[in-house]
């Protein structure tokens, strides 16, 4: 059997052994990633991976596994302990059904743009990217690049038999003049003319430079400038937290929010997996239905949660194409832009800090979202509308609600984010806040 | 198996690596989710591949498949070759391989009760009984419990590692993990939530001896009283005493982490950062004589336990902080042959197509002379923080904040009333300087901790005795 007969074998093989629904999905995927460090590669990475995964339903009763070892065998046995579990465990307290097709797909969504994938191509984005880091003032350089192929191949009982191709490429790097004085940025892209690892390397170096010999922070509430990097966490943990099924475990900080003023009109958020040519598009989700631009918060008002048909069915509204099996995800966020340049958000600040990226965001408590985070990399003081030294050692510690209240300011400039710290491809602007609590160690 | 990880690395050292090795992995894993009191699925995954390392013109090359073809395997290990050549051209300082000592065997964990002699029915139903004690105690305090989301996991790892200078290890690991997250409301007192992990390596017996509808009430009925009494914190210098959970994480994120050399090198350093202990820190005073923190994979029944790491090393005990002053690094072999040292087995992955990294295992602060009556009687006026929620730590693991859950006031040497979320933000050496008792009993925590790109969450025990730290500032909300 071919690897892309697997999902309707699947399908078929399950429907007969008495599953209701079955949605199968084979993802094959090639994948390199060089990472370095102090200027030098310190590994690279070639991954080859098959794998399926597979859901069924025998009415409320569900199951799911995924699985690598695609033999026949193998496939016929993982089929038939499914059935075996499903049987076996007690009903859920719903039953919705798969969604029924075929349905159409944007063809601009199922084919993917070029990646280079060999070797020598990824290893001179590397040394480009080190060398402008370097050229900017950094003495040493670190970070990842990483650059896919991606098939995935979908068949479900709704017939629904639909395959689409995703590629992709970034680089992460993180410049530094010394322990104290870094910088870092991300070039990330769906297609090629999209990436500028040289670019990405320029901003980290320069961003590492002015951040040479910074000062102890203090701590208290300060207007505050975020720049992409730590807007993109922000926007990622109200993308993340949009999911139903986090609302439901009462994990998120909108629950009971629909409607509801939950930013300042600045703010819009929006999942739009629509955009051919990024890193987070898609033509379908895990269920099949065609994927949607899904405006999570319009003008600051919660207008709706991420669903799959579960969810969706629990809370009485449609599937917003956000399926996840069990968990619905966020696949592209977008935030609209403001009306400033850049130079016009540092201008509004007479007493502030400008935090150019962040790491290590937990919560107090998810339901109210207080929470903390640590900037890192460059960091500034700015006052009376110019930046006037490095700063560094200081906390985060607000609340993700009233922060997004406190927005009073966007840049009409973008930047696409996706880092370590940041799993979502965002779209971001930098973002002027209105008192942000800042906090250190106090011995 | 065996005989498909020796063809590779023979097939490699034949292509003319200097150094390469072969890990078979295949990781069976059966997972409940319970959310709400409802079952949200079962599953059961697979995952079964070869990853494989090359050392080439003194570069790393690391590939893996899942398609364990012999055509498919050759492919990989080109592919590992070619990459490692392509990238030695940015390589100045030659990756070479330092010294451990190589085992040879087979480690088989035998469950006393195997996985399969429990059905997922059964496993559900005691989740639910679990469940429902948690929706009892939240109850009898007179609040409600909205969500909970319950997790729970069996699974078994077998690895075949076979490296070209010798080593050939075979390693069979059952193990059992919780998660549970808790949301506790009060119309007027609002939300609250408690989320722990429990995870130990053997079979079924663990959850059994577990006691778990027992830990739900006691959980749910602490966090419980939390809401509806504890009031505002005192705000100021004042001695106080962590709990083992919280001397746990401590030790974990501000002496195992900094400890790691691969992040004394910067090899970490777009991810998770550096440390502020630089290769010439041994020796370096950072905290008080009380002060003794290990990293030990080797403790039977542990959720990090192992006996050979991922290089074929032999495991042992790490002293990491002895007496206050740093005692040895946590090392894999590329590490070792930087610093001159032996390897000290700390090379683990997490998956089949994940590179080994220098990696924690069960981190724990070493148990002292005093019961826990002597470590609270002659305090005056301080706190006591029992468990947290909150926390986290700059990338230099020097600044850490951490914010208590479950918290008391000391006065006069007698546990108070409950305070809400007082905040310890403190340096490590600030902290670790102000330790002056270690309890006599021990006790350990499961956890994930997050390192490599791509990330890999891998399981950990932390751990330790009830501490006392004199004179440290605590604020809080």
């Amino acid at each position: 059997m071919e690897l892309n007969e697997i999902p309707s074998y699947i399908v078929n093989q399950a429907r007969k052994l008495g599953a209701t629904d079955v949605a199968a999905n084979l993802i094959e995927t090639k994948r390199i990633m060089i990472r370095f460090s102090n200027n030098e590669v310190t590994v690279s990475k070639v991954f080859f991976e098959n794998s399926v995964e597979a859901f069924i339903m025998i009415e409320r009763h569900k199951a799911a596994t995924s699985i690598n070892t695609l033999s026949l065998r193998n496939i016929e046995k993982t089929i038939k302990n499914l059935i075996k579990i499903a049987k076996s465990t007690p009903p859920a307290d719903i039953y919705a059904p798969l969604p029924q097709g075929p349905f159409t797909y944007n063809p601009e969504l199922m084919r993917a743009p070029e990646i280079p994938l060999d070797t020598d191509t990824l290893t001179s984005y590397v040394e480009s990217a080190i060398r402008a880091a370097l050229e900017s003032g950094a003495v040493r350089a670190a970070g990842t690049l990483n650059a896919f192929k991606s098939r995935m191949t979908l068949a479900t009982s709704g017939d629904v038999y639909a395959s689409q191709e995703k590629s992709g490429i970034e680089i992460s790097i993180r410049a530094f003049v010394s322990e104290y004085a870094t910088g870092h940025a991300v070039s990330v892209a769906g297609k090629l003319e999209d990436f500028n690892p040289e670019k990405a390397g320029r901003e980290a170096g320069e961003i590492a430079k002015a951040a040479s010999n910074p000062k102890p922070g203090e701590p208290g509430e300060y207007m505050a400038l975020l720049g992409p990097m730590v807007f993109a966490d922000i926007a990622n943990q109200v993308g993340s937290l949009s999911s139903a099924f986090l609302i439901e475990t009462g994990q998120s900080f909108l629950v009971d929010k629909i409607n509801l003023d939950v930013a300042s009109k600045e703010f819009t958020l929006i999942d739009d997996p629509t955009l051919p040519g990024t890193l987070g598009s898609r033509a379908f989700d895990d269920e099949g239905i065609p994927s949607k631009r899904n405006v999570i918060i319009e003008n600051g008002v919660l207008k709706t949660y991420l669903h799959n048909s579960t969810t969706a069915k629990r809370f009485g509204v449609e599937t917003t194409g956000n399926a996840g099996i069990i968990v619905p995800y966020p696949w592209n966020l977008i935030i609209e832009p403001g009306n400033k340049s850049l130079e016009d958000l540092i201008s509004e600040i007479d007493n502030g800090i400008y935090v150019t990226n962040n790491w290590y965001l937990r919560y107090q408590n998810y339901r109210t979202g207080d929470f903390s985070t640590i900037p890192r990399d460059g960091m500034f003081r700015i006052k009376r509308g110019e930046i006037t030294e490095s700063i560094r050692e200081l906390r985060i510690s607000d609340n993700v609600l009233r922060i997004l209240q406190n927005i009073i300011g966007l840049s009409r400039s973008r930047n696409w984010i996706k880092w370590w710290e940041v799993e979502i491809p965002t779209l971001t602007p930098h973002a002027l806040i209105n008192r942000l609590n800042f906090t250190k160690s106090r011995m | 198996m065996e005989n498909i990880v020796e063809f590779v690395v023979d097939s490699t050292r034949s292509m003319g690596a200097e150094y390469a090795e072969a890990r078979l992995q295949i990781d069976l894993r059966e997972s409940i989710i319970l959310k709400n009191g409802i079952l949200e699925a079962s599953t059961f995954e697979e995952s079964k591949g070869i990853g494989i390392r090359v050392l080439v013109d003194g570069a790393l090359g690391f590939a893996s498949t899942n398609t364990l073809r012999r055509s498919n395997i050759e492919r990989a290990l080109k592919h590992a070759l070619k990459i490692a050549k392509a990238s030695s051209k940015l390589v100045k300082k030659k990756i070479s391989m330092g010294k451990g000592e190589l085992g040879k065997g087979k480690v088989d964990i035998k469950p006393r009760v195997n996985f399969g002699s429990v059905d997922f029915d059964s496993r559900v139903s005691l989740l639910r009984e679990a469940d429902e004690e948690a929706v009892n105690a939240a109850s009898i305090c007179g609040v409600k419990i909205p969500s909970r989301m319950v997790t729970l996991d069996t699974w078994t790892t077998e690895k075949i590692v076979v490296t070209s200078d010798g080593a050939n290890i075979h390693s069979i690991t059952p193990r059992v993990a919780l998660f549970v997250f808790l949301t506790v409301f009060h119309p007027q007192r609002g939300p609250i939530q408690r989320y722990f992990n429990l995870g130990e390596t053997g079979g079924w017996e663990i959850v059994e001896r577990w006691n778990l509808p027992r830990i739900f009430y006691d959980e749910t009925y602490a966090v419980s009283k939390v809401l509806m009494e504890a009031v505002k914190p005192p705000d100021g210098e004042m001695d106080v005493v962590l709990g083992p959970e919280v001397v746990g994480i401590v030790s974990h994120e501000s002496c195992g982490h900094p400890s790691e050399a691969d992040r004394i090198l910067g090899r970490e350093a777009a991810q998770a950062g550096e440390t502020f202990l630089k290769p010439d820190s041994i020796g370096l005073r950072v905290g008080s004589p009380y002060v003794n923190v290990v990293d030990d994979p080797t403790l039977k029944s542990s959720f990090g336990f192992y006996l050979y790491d991922e290089e074929g090393v032999k495991a042992r005990r790490r002293i990491l902080i002895k007496e206050g002053v740093v005692n040895e690094f946590l090392h894999n072999r590329e590490t070792a042959s930087v610093f001159g040292v032996e390897s000290n087995g700390a090379s683990r992955s997490v998956a089949y197509n994940r590179e080994p990294i220098v990696r924690m295992t069960n981190t724990f602060f070493l148990p002292g002379d005093y019961t826990e009556e002597e470590i609270f009687e002659d305090i005056k006026d301080g706190i006591y923080i029992k468990n947290f929620m909150e926390w986290n730590i700059d990338d230099r693991r020097f600044n850490q904040r951490y914010v208590g859950l479950e918290s008391y006031r000391i006065e006069n040497g007698e546990l108070k009333n409950l305070i809400r979320n007082p905040v310890l933000e403190i340096t490590t050496t600030g902290l670790w300087s102000s330790v002056d008792a270690a309890g006599k009993k021990l006790e350990f925590q499961a956890a994930y901790c997050g390192k490599g790109d791509p990330m890999q969450g891998i399981p950990v025990w932390t751990g330790g005795p009830h501490i006392r730290l004199r004179k440290v500032r605590i604020g809080g909300a």
